[in-house]
């Protein structure tokens, strides 16, 4: 009798409890349910929770280079349909070399369950569910489970700790990428990955990885080097075992880490990568192909042979045709000026690439990671820059000789004869040779990075070899230098000719700058060119000291402080590039919102309404997944509407200044922030910076008990 | 000549890009089918040395193997894996065993061991080679046990993966099963190529030497 009680106790307090744990060697697996009880025709979750002994893990869909999903076989009543398992975000394990995906710990893999409208009696669920676990040693499980949960008009929500776990879950599952993603196959059949999130700051991400969703078409990779630009982030992957041709869209989950105001929050999101045959990455690299772990000494020849490539980059030309032009004069004269001349040039180079490695290394110390490529993503710089390649051009083609008075810093460095000047000239050789090769930057700077301090350092100096090493060896052989034609007119003609290289290097760098800005950045850049020309011109219209002179070196200056007002156009560009790209996913959506201001908040605040205060930025992804998570979802949307809420967004993408004041009175570095000032309270609720569309609808109903 | 005023942000350097990005993941080094099958010389139970250049001009089957997976237990126990090595053999093809988990690991023997379990298995491959320092496996890039390949009578790799299409420790499976290596083998030995030649392989983790990560 007692015994038959407490069954009786049991099955009124929790139906099922005593089937629905399964405990195994290394797992305690448990069925729960979302709901206590179920109502017919209304979808709701059930999970298959996993807890793990410490160090032991279960796998992800795709499991990666070894191991097997959780699988489960449903046994339902008629007419209920159960959904396929919606996995949580999984993580990369290396099990000596052995990549794998999946979890550790404590897990809840969230099954939907639609039961028909017309279901009658009692709901009854059982499962059948096999997993492998695995540590060192790998043990296939597997438990039998049963959840029976009466019917009624209305679902009634489980306990709050089961909903907790729910919660957790659900915020634990990726959602459907915001942005659109293609793939390109490289020439040797490596896929690249590229998701079109534009607007992203790229210092502010990290941690990037693609998860597969099947196993065959992309290697489970122990690390992959994303990049991040404005333009979006970019994946190089390696294909994977299967002999199949690669699928038309690639589908598998993006992670990534984003840092904010408050911290790191990870996301993750679920993409469909259409095959773009237009899109032909260049192979990867010669690393994947060889798959050899690259030893230092490799590095130290691959870094020199880099330099030495360098050479051939269309900006390094003229710098190239200085040097030129300086040995033939230099011809017939002592050799060991000659060699004088090519030590100080290869110390120039040198110097300019140990200054480099300094700056590497320093902050690399100062911030612990450098995200590579940051000057790149700057609009300023690369306007600096197709200017410099602008004014460059014009000299070569004999626009004007760099005076003392335009340059303003005396008789300009690299012009100066002897050891002094050779040595700027390599200076200027890599300042040239730099923005030119920015597409190679973030790669070959990766290995650099990668290694210790000593390492980064040599690694870098073997490259300002390889770029100084021609002239260098030029110098040095008497031989070669027979070979070199005499001096003549030829020399005047190759430096016109090589105005060209220069010019496209500008154009180049502008279209760079339209990437970065929009097509303003043309104007910008443009207009700027022509008031830097007009202001040589005007410069060159005579010297002397006479009033009209001076009138004329006025307006030069002012010509070029114009050009260089231009810069702070820019400093605003990308956002509003991507609002002006218009698409739905880039830039700020204000629909059902209003436009953030003090006064407004302060009014509303002040007429006894509620105010939620949104601020956000384009290129924030925290604020967009909160966006469609919490706080634009039909739930959120309805009791923002029943409460009256005055809704505010501020977008800071532009770095208002109003909002930045805000900020800073709330002791915030940036957004996501969220506000919200109950009617009447003295200060508004500073809520989380990852929303849950929970925590929002109890902010909510904590203002407003009886209207709900 | 004349000379330039350069802003000096030459934060950046040139790039060896192409030979600088880092080393790709151990695992990626499984050699690709239709290449030749990477060398190799392992002593083998019995004290013989096996020699994969010696065995030119003959089709061979690598089986990776730990005898305590539940998966190369499956194939034992249900004598599945018995069978396509005396299949194997009757077709004059060189079925090898690999012991590759590494000294000290689960799954790794010693050649009396290794005898042990052929004898009381049943077992019947042309040897079972001790590899406990994994080189095999990581020649092959195998993952898993048992990770199967075969090798054509050139010295090509003509098939890498799973024994079979279902993975699980179920023997009942191994009858619904697709068999990838005794179809690819009969393909091979009939000098047809491979329908399916490199599938999803499964079973336990390979436990490579812990020091080589």
């Amino acid at each position: 009798m007692l015994r038959f009680l407490a069954l009786l106790l049991v099955v009124l307090a929790s139906p099922a409890l005593a089937q629905s744990v399964v405990q195994t060697d290394n797992v305690r697996a448990e069925l729960l349910s979302d709901v206590a009880a179920a109502k017919p025709g209304e979808p709701f979750w059930v999970g298959l929770r996993q807890t793990m002994r410490p160090k032991w893990h279960t796998y992800w869909k795709n499991p990666g280079e070894s191991g097997l999903p959780t699988e489960i076989a449903w046994t339902l009543p008629p007419g209920v349909t159960a959904g396929p398992i919606v996995w949580p975000v999984p993580h990369v394990f290396d099990i000596g070399g052995v990549i794998n995906y999946g979890f550790k710990d404590d897990i809840l893999l969230l099954v939907r369950i639609t039961p028909p409208a017309d279901l009658t009696g009692p709901l009854k669920l059982a499962a059948d569910a096999h997993w492998l676990v695995c540590e060192d040693v790998c043990i296939p499980e597997e438990g039998k489970f049963e959840l029976t949960l009466p019917l009624a008009a209305t679902a009634t929500p489980s306990d709050p700790k089961t909903r907790a776990l729910f919660e957790t879950a659900r915020r634990n599952v990726a959602m459907e990428s915001p942005w659109p993603a293609r793939y390109g196959v490289s020439k040797s059949g490596d896929p690249t990955l590229v998701v079109e999130a534009k607007g992203l700051k790229p210092d502010t991400i990290s941690n990037v990885y693609f998860f597969p969703a099947e196993w065959g078409d992309v290697a489970a990779m122990a690390k992959q080097t994303a990049s991040v630009t404005a333009e979006g982030i970019r994946i190089p992957l390696k294909k994977g075992e299967a002999k199949t041709p690669l699928p038309a869209a690639l589908a598998g989950t993006l992670v990534l880490t984003e840092k904010t105001a408050d911290g790191s929050v990870q996301q993750a999101f679920d993409l469909s990568a259409k095959l773009d045959p237009a899109f032909v990455p260049q192979a990867t690299s010669l690393a994947a192909a060889g798959s050899e772990q690259l030893t230092f000494v490799q590095a130290l020849l691959f870094a020199l042979l880099g330099g030495l490539i360098l050479n051939l980059m269309p900006c390094v030309f003229p710098v190239l045709a200085m040097k030129a032009a300086a040995l033939a004069r230099l011809a017939g004269r002592e050799r060991s000026e000659m060699r004088r001349d090519g030590l100080a040039y290869t110390a120039g180079v040198l110097v300019s690439f140990a200054a480099m490695a300094a700056v590497v290394v320093a902050i690399r110390a100062s911030v612990g990671e450098v995200t590579w490529g940051f000057q790149f993503q700057s609009p300023v710089f690369s306007l600096l820059i197709a200017y410099l390649f602008f004014v460059v051009g014009l000299n070569l083609s004999g626009a004007f000789e760099f005076g003392n008075r335009l340059a303003g810093v005396g008789k300009g460095l690299a012009a100066r004869g002897g050891v002094t000047g050779s040595f700027f000239t390599g200076v200027l050789a890599v300042v040239v040779a730099t923005p030119c090769t920015a597409p190679f930057m973030a790669a070959a700077l990766g290995f650099a990075l990668s290694q210790p301090a000593p390492a980064t350092v040599a690694v870098l100096l073997a490259m300002g070899l390889g770029l100084a090493l021609p002239y260098l060896a030029l110098s040095m052989t008497p031989a070669l230098q027979r070979l070199m034609p005499r001096p003549g007119p030829w020399m005047d003609r190759l430096r016109q000719f090589l105005a060209f290289p220069m010019y496209a290097s500008a154009v180049w760098m502008i279209w760079v700058l339209t990437q970065q800005t929009g097509s303003d950045g043309v104007l910008y850049a443009l207009g700027g060119m022509i008031l830097i020309a007009f202001a040589i011109w005007l410069l060159r219209l005579g010297a002397g000291s006479s009033p009209a002179t001076w009138m004329r070196r006025g307006l030069a200056a002012i010509a070029v402080v114009l050009a260089f007002a231009a810069t702070f156009k820019l400093e605003d560009g990308p956002a509003t590039a991507a609002s002006a790209a218009g698409s739905p996913t880039s830039g700020v959506n204000f629909e059902g919102w209003e436009r953030f201001t003090r006064e407004r908040m302060t009014a509303a605040h002040a007429a006894g309404k509620p105010v939620f205060v949104d601020f956000t930025a384009a290129w924030c992804i925290t604020c967009l997944v909160n966006e469609r998570v919490a706080l634009e979802t039909p739930a959120t949307r309805r009791a923002f509407e029943q409460a009256g809420v005055v809704k505010l967004k501020g977008d800071w993408t532009n770095r208002d200044a109003e909002i930045t004041s805000v900020l800073k009175e709330l002791n915030r570095a940036g957004v996501p922030l969220y506000l919200f000032w109950a009617p009447g309270a003295d200060q508004p609720k500073i809520l989380p910076q990852v929303l849950t569309e929970t925590m929002i609808l109890s902010e909510l109903s904590s203002i407003q008990p009886t209207k709900r | 000549m004349s000379n330039f005023n350069v802003p000096r942000r030459s934060l950046m350097l040139g790039g060896a890009a192409l030979a600088l990005a880092p080393a790709a993941a151990f695992a990626s080094t499984s050699p690709d089918v239709g290449k030749p099958a990477p060398l190799f010389t392992a002593v083998d139970s019995s004290g013989k040395s096996w020699s994969l250049a010696d065995l030119k001009g003959k089709v061979v089957v690598l089986e990776t193997t730990n005898h305590d997976c539940p998966y190369v237990r499956k194939h034992y126990n249900s004598t599945n894996m018995q069978t396509h090595q005396r299949e194997a053999a009757a077709k004059g093809v060189v079925w090898l065993t690999t012991a590759s988990n590494a000294a000290g690991e689960q799954g790794a023997v010693t050649p009396a061991q290794a005898n042990d379990l052929t004898q009381n298995r049943n077992a019947a491959p042309a040897a079972v080679l001790i590899d406990p320092q994994s080189k095999i496996a990581r020649a092959y890039g195998a993952t898993v046990t048992p990770h199967m390949y075969i090798i054509d009578a050139k010295g090509t790799l003509v098939y890498k993966g799973g024994i079979d299409s279902i993975p699980s420790s179920n023997v009942a499976d191994i009858p619904k099963a697709k068999q990838y290596v005794r179809v690819a083998l009969d393909e091979v030995l009939a000098g047809k190529p491979v329908t399916e030649p490199s599938t999803q392989a499964y079973g336990c983790t390979m436990k490579y030497p812990r020091t080589s990560t």
